[in-house]
């Protein structure tokens, strides 16, 4: 099947039984002009490798929480449930991955 | 009919690079091979090397299942594909290769009244524009798919359909083979198993790229890279709008012909298809969640059965004989990312979603043409990179998809 | 003819059956296999091939090769030789015309053969264009395999099975058998699944190992899950530990006439004799590795082994089988010529490894043993017996000779020449004359074909099996029905707590959502009528409900909506559309405060869950001190509309329904028909209107009471389709219908609602960009002369294109016009512009209304 997460509350759970909610994308702090505005909302680093990004145990918990995951091998190194206590969580923005390399071939 | 008795090379033996080309396309796939051969052809800029990391026709360009429409939503967007569907019809003969395409006739089926009011737009729009497209009842899809389970005793019977003639199916293949034959003939040269490492700026501008074999100078470069878009253009500092995910399909073993129409539910997720071998073709949605792991899913082969045997009770008994899966580039609109960049002399076909293979024809012309002319067409002005720093969508979503 | 009794044979020769085929009786032992039964009975041509019609007789035995595919019972692409033969079965043959022994087709291989080599329809039938369909169809029709009813209906009950163990063995081999045992004896709880093949499974049940068979793992998929299909149920398995025994499987060797009906693999002997009791043939010749147990098996079997070849100690230069009408007549071996009726052949074993290499094993290519092995297993993934490579296979066996056409890819009838022509033609890597030449893309999935492919390969190109390499392992490994992957394919449906009422009444029922909702109770100008004339009833119970409660509750809706919630006071609502950080309208509903800290949020029927996790999100980004429970389960609604709703509602509580002591917008909560009840006195439908939202199990009692104590009123209840014209009448919207994915609420022609000088909320930023950009287009409404109704989703046309579209419209029996609501181009929005819409292809001239068609200065909704 797919790959499996952690939910912080309910422990190992199949991919399917949750909702994906992207990486995490900074929001700007003051008004951005309309460039700005375009970048927050739209562009993503979209990384091959490991990508810091939100979930929610829609078939769960319906909790959201935040989850390390190699996007190339699709390896959950982390979840939790805690994220910043500021209003901008997100500004710690996506993790740089380890190795940018292009992926290889589809292995299927 | 002598030519079958002969072999003759369809391109030439892989050479060694050059130190410097006009034109460097990255992506031997029916993009990138198509914007070759155009630029040979109707400009007869033959500088170019097509820089394939795989074999040609490895990425979207042999995973996808073969579907050429143009009965698309926006106008912009009905335009551009019906153009692509012109193209395609005298591709075989032009590329002298026959590419097997085989306008069966594409139905989309509504199932709820929701589904008919976006089946009905599309029929306006795309009559308006020219193109043969018209909503159809449950007679007329009986007469055009006997074998659809259009009684009423299904949880979601079908209430009509958005018939479009023109759609079919083509052989993905013999496209590249094809678009890769005649631009090697054009002088083009391809280089399959050259992974694209950097793309070298100075002041603004392209200046060569390297990779895996050494460095080329070039003016332009052209990434044709779909699903592995992003980390194309992170190579020329292009940030990009753009997620990865992964679409399956599979294909039964082969039967006698069965089905002779396309059929796309999107309520059921599903689309079928059967292709000239006897395979019947089935693909669903994209993944929801990114990825560049291109593994093929259980899950996906569970519901897509489920929901093909709500159209097809009949297949039960027919066997998946091979699934597969692609990745494709999602941008926010579903409408493609055509053209220039913020990078003088770095172009981009991206963006695609699932509907890339549909446009390479269109998408090789307009290219080549920008190349050359260094002016965007107009047919792909509104899908250019700047339209999302300018909030000028392009939707091709009836409705936002959190509200759907 | 049987032989007497085998020791360990399969058949129970007390327990005779007969099944059809090709509607003739054939006589089977319980035990047998369609293949075996009609191989006792003298069958010997089993299949025609895919491109050729080249008669093809049994091979493997083993359900691995594509040559005894039959049709059984209606289902196409039966394996045979593994398939149980059951009483009463109906079989028959698949892509013949006329019959397997003599097929029409075969004209094709006799006379075609040269004109339709690899690729041939790429260069071919071209010109002129309009003959490729004429064409196309005679291609389509050649192709092809089994057949499916084309008007068949499901027929078979499948099951899904949920099912976990410590240590899952796949395949019943000699490795498997004591990977199973191993674990067992340690304590493990062990599952063995085996495809049915192996006769050595007795007595593992008493160690405590639970083996299921027959059944076929279909792959091994991302996450460790193993789905077995086990007949009719599919068994999807979890497990600590997988040990994978698979096994190995006896390698074709190439050679002309190396398909010809008498060529028979090793393996596929053993079976046939000591199995099902059967002379595979009367005289053989054997090249292979390892021959003694084949001879031994020859021997059991009574067939005189007339020649062999001891692959191991000399291999032959020369290898040539000649036939008769397709069967093996002689076989001539470095210029040695032995008559005979049997070939055994095989150029060694190769591992079973396409379950480790889609477990994401690596796979090398041996040179010591001429194999391509599994290296690198994944965690949790083990290999057992032959699977781990411990078989061989004679290198680089193509003995060169002249003349007949040597396949490599029985599946797709692929010879040598073919794969030879691709390479030539540029085809030069595995992977793209894999996709041109079509070999391993049949049936077999390579199982056969894809050594011998890869050795050829190394051959012609001057390279070697190891920098050849393999191709991807795509799943499934064993073919698997549609109908066992569905399962019994239920499509999730929600009812409402009223759904049973709505039936009573004959209600007309349609999808909204996953909703099943009311379209009408038969006549929906007839409802419209009586909720403007009288009083009428709507089962609203689809809203999605949300309590938001808290210190910061109303905070957090004020940075939610671009509306303004800190002056909304306690028993007051307000209408609200919620927009993306993007601006884009994404629901609407309504906000009731219920008291300082808690709001009552509805969202519109198919949002309600893409709500919960919006709000929930902006909460864990926020975290502020709210608490959100949705209880759109929990509770029902009902809209009561119509001039007489407040006389209605008067007579069902003890509440001030005056209209001072109820007002437009007030929510209250009391009890209605003695139930606890939170009322909303809102008008979605333009009438006089409260919303009743009470506990679902007191729906039906609710409901009940309106209507008894509504008759002398006039109350009708009245569905989806009445409340949509209704609603049009007032220019009110469907987010979804008349938005889409870029719709704001500015242009849609509700600015009154976003409150820019909010110091933020979500979309503020990107609202203020589109409010100084100015609309592309606007929402606006419009009435059309005469009768006709435009569809939904019909353009507004200016010049000849599209330029707007209607996303409403209905014929209003109130207003006796036409009236819709459109997205039109800025300069066409205002009251009284003139646009054209194309209906029925033809233009209609039609007018703009900024302000509703009904009752504009809302007197009715707030009287």
């Amino acid at each position: 099947m797919s790959f499996r997460l952690s939910c912080p509350s309910c422990g190992p759970r199949d991919v399917n039984e949750f909702a994906y909610g992207g990486e995490l994308a900074a929001r700007p702090q003051e008004r951005p002009d309309v460039r700005e505005l375009g970048s927050y909302l739209y562009f993503r680093a979209n990384v091959a490798g490991v990508q810091r990004e939100w979930w929610f145990h829609r078939l769960g918990c319906e909790l959201w929480f935040q989850a390390e995951r190699d996007t190339r091998t699709n390896e959950v190194l982390r979840t939790d449930a805690c994220v910043s206590e500021t209003q901008a969580p997100l500004a710690d923005g996506p993790v740089e991955p380890a190795d940018a390399a292009i992926p290889p071939e589809p292995a299927v | 009919m002598k030519d079958i008795f002969r072999t003759r090379r369809m391109w030439r033996p892989r050479g060694e690079l050059k130190r410097r080309y006009d034109v460097v396309v990255v992506g031997g796939g029916a993009h990138g091979l198509a914007t070759a051969y155009y630029l040979a052809r109707n400009h007869g800029i033959t500088d170019v090397a097509v820089l394939e990391k795989s074999y040609i026709g490895s990425g979207a360009a042999g995973r996808n299942t073969t579907i050429i429409r143009s009965n698309y939503r926006t106008p912009e967007g009905a335009a551009f594909y019906q153009q692509s569907v012109e193209l395609y019809k005298g591709l075989s003969r032009e590329l002298d290769f026959n590419l097997l395409f085989s306008q069966l006739g594409h139905l989309t089926l509504a199932h709820s009244d929701r589904a008919l009011i976006t089946a009905t737009e599309r029929a306006e729009v795309n009559q308006l524009l020219g193109i043969e497209s018209r909503l159809v009842g449950l007679d007329e899809i009986a007469k055009l798919c006997p074998e659809l389970d259009l009684s009423t005793e299904v949880t979601w019977p079908v209430l009509g359909a958005l018939y479009h003639p023109p759609g079919g199916i083509i052989r993905h293949d013999a496209v590249v083979w094809g678009l890769a034959r005649s631009a090697d003939r054009r002088g083009v040269e391809i280089h399959p198993y050259t992974e694209v490492t950097g793309i070298e700026r100075a002041n603004g501008r392209v200046t060569g790229v390297r990779t895996n074999r050494g460095e080329i100078a070039c003016d332009a470069v052209v990434s044709a890279t779909a699903g592995w878009s992003t980390l194309v253009a992170d190579l020329a500092g292009v940030p990009l709008p753009i997620t990865t995910h992964i679409l399956q399909a599979f294909v039964t073993e082969p039967l006698k012909p069965f089905l002779d129409v396309i059929i796309v539910s999107s309520q059921m997720h599903v689309y079928v298809s059967q292709t000239d071998r006897g395979e019947i073709l089935i693909g669903a949605e994209i993944e929801p969640y990114t990825t560049y792991r291109g593994t093929s899913t259980f899950p996906f082969l569970e519901y897509s059965a489920r929901h093909v045997l709500e159209l097809f009770p009949q297949l039960e008994s027919a066997r998946v004989l091979r699934q597969w899966t692609g990745l494709c580039d999602i941008s926010p609109d579903f409408s493609p990312i055509l053209g220039v960049t913020e990078v003088a002399g770095f172009l981009v076909s991206a963006g695609w979603g699932t509907y890339g293979f549909k446009a390479a024809p269109i998408v090789g012309t307009t290219l080549a043409e920008l190349v050359a002319t260094k002016r965007t067409p107009a047919l792909i002005a509104p899908f250019a990179l700047e339209r999302f720093s300018t909030d000028t969508l392009v939707s091709e979503l009836a409705a936002a998809a959190v509200s759907h | 003819m049987r032989l007497p009794a085998q020791p360990g044979e399969r058949l129970d020769r007390t327990r005779p059956l007969t099944f059809t085929f090709e509607g003739a009786t054939v006589e089977a032992f319980e035990g047998d296999t369609i293949a075996s039964a009609l191989y006792a009975g003298g069958r010997r041509v089993f299949s025609r091939s895919f491109k050729y019609h080249r008669p093809r007789g049994l091979l493997c035995c083993t359900g691995s090769c594509p040559n005894c595919l039959m049709q059984v019972d209606g289902a196409p692409g039966i394996r045979a030789c593994i398939e149980p033969a059951r009483a009463g079965a109906v079989v028959r043959a698949q892509n013949v015309l006329g019959s397997l022994d003599r097929d029409a087709l075969a004209v094709i291989g006799k006379i075609g053969g040269p004109f339709t080599p690899v690729g041939f329809y790429y260069r071919t039938m071209i010109r002129p264009r309009w003959a490729w369909p004429y064409y196309e169809k005679v291609l389509r029709n050649l192709a092809g395999l089994g057949r499916v009813d084309r008007h068949g209906r499901r027929t078979r009950r499948f099951d899904t099975e949920h099912r976990r163990t410590q240590v899952l063995v796949i395949g019943g081999s000699e490795g498997g058998v004591t990977a199973a045992r191993a674990a067992a004896a340690a304590g493990e709880q062990v599952v063995l699944v085996d495809e049915g093949l192996s006769l050595e499974l007795g007595g593992l049940d008493e160690l405590g190992i639970e083996v299921v068979a027959p059944a076929r793992a279909i792959g091994i998929y991302e996450g460790g899950l193993v789905p077995v299909d086990a007949g009719n149920v599919l068994l999807r398995f979890r497990a600590e530990r997988i040990v994978v025994a698979t096994g190995s499987l006896d390698q074709p060797l190439v050679f002309p006439g190396n398909d010809l009906v008498g060529v028979m693999l090793p393996n596929g002997i053993r079976r046939l004799v000591r199995e099902w009791a059967l002379r595979p043939g009367e005289r053989a010749v054997v090249i292979a590795p390892a021959v003694e147990p084949i001879v031994d098996d020859l021997r059991a079997a009574g067939t005189e082994v007339a020649r062999v070849f001891d692959l191991n100690e000399r291999p032959p230069k020369e290898i040539v089988a000649r036939g008769r009408k397709g069967r093996l007549a002689s076989v001539r071996v470095d210029g040695e010529t032995v008559a005979c009726d049997l070939l055994v052949m095989s150029s060694g074993r190769q591992p079973a490894y396409s379950l480790l290499a889609q477990a994401g094993a690596r796979i090398e290519y041996d040179a010591a043993t001429g194999i391509f092995v599994p290296r690198d297993l994944p965690a949790n993934v083990e290999a057992a017996g032959s699977v781990a490579g411990t078989s061989h296979a004679v290198p680089n066996l193509f003995p060169a000779s002249a003349g007949k056409r040597r396949f490599v890819c029985l599946c797709e009838d692929v010879t040598t020449k073919d794969v030879r022509r691709a390479i030539a033609e540029g085809f030069d890597s595995l992977e793209l004359a894999k996709r041109y030449t079509t070999v391993t893309m049949g049936p077999c999935q390579g199982r056969l074909c894809h050594l011998a492919s890869v050795r050829l390969y190394a051959r012609e190109t001057g390279s070697d099996e190891a920098a050849i390499g393999t191709t991807t392992a795509r799943p499934p490994w064993s073919p698997v029905t549609l109908g066992l992957l569905a399962g019994r394919g239920h499509e999730p449906v929600k009812h409402t707590s009223l759904h049973r009422r709505h039936e009573e009444l004959g209600a007309r029922m349609m999808w909204a959502g996953a909703w099943r909702r009311v379209h009408s109770y038969g006549d929906p100008a007839e409802e419209t009528r009586a909720v403007h004339r009288a009083v009428g009833v709507i089962d609203v119970s689809t809203l999605g409900k949300l309590v938001v409660s808290g210190p910061d509750a109303v905070a957090f809706l004020e940075r939610l909506y671009p509306n303004r919630f800190v002056d909304l006071k306690p028993g007051r609502i307000r209408y609200g559309v919620l927009g993306t950080d993007a601006g884009r309208i994404m629901d609407d509903g309504t906000i009731g405060r219920l008291s300082e800290q808690q709001l009552y949020v509805t969202t519109t029927s198919t949002g309600a869950e893409a709500v919960l996790e919006w709000f929930e999100w902006w909460n864990a980004v926020w975290r502020m001190d709210v608490e959100i429970v949705d209880v759109t389960g929990a509770l029902a609604a009902v809209n009561v509309a119509g001039p007489n709703a407040r006389e209605l509602l008067g007579r069902l509580t003890e509440l001030d329904v005056s209209p001072d002591g109820f007002r437009y917008l007030d929510l209250k909560e009391a009890p209605v028909a003695g139930t606890p009840c939170l009322l909303l006195r809102i008008g979605f439908v333009g009438e006089l209107g409260y919303e009743i939202h009470c506990p679902s199990p007191l729906a039906e009692h609710l409901w009940d009471t309106l209507l008894e104590r509504g008759a002398d009123l006039g109350v009708r209840p009245f569905g989806l389709e009445a409340q949509r014209i209704l609603r049009l009448e007032k220019q009110h919207i469907i987010v979804g219908q008349d938005t889409d994915s870029e719709s704001n609420a500015i242009d849609a022609g509700m600015p009154w609602i976003v409150k820019l000088d909010k110091e933020d909320f979500v979309g503020k930023w990107a609202l203020e960009h589109l409010q100084e950009r100015g609309p592309r287009e606007r929402l606006v409404g419009f009435e059309l002369d005469g009768a006709a109704v435009p569809a939904e989703g019909s353009q507004v046309v200016v010049a000849g294109r599209p330029a707007g579209r209607v996303t409403s419209a209905r014929w209003s029996d109130e207003l006796q016009r036409s009236i819709g609501l459109a997205w039109v181009p800025p300069a066409l929005a205002e009251e009284g512009s003139r646009l054209e819409i194309r209906l029925n292809g033809s233009l209609q001239p039609a007018v703009v209304r900024a302000r509703p068609f009904f009752d504009p200065e809302g007197t009715r909704l707030r009287s």
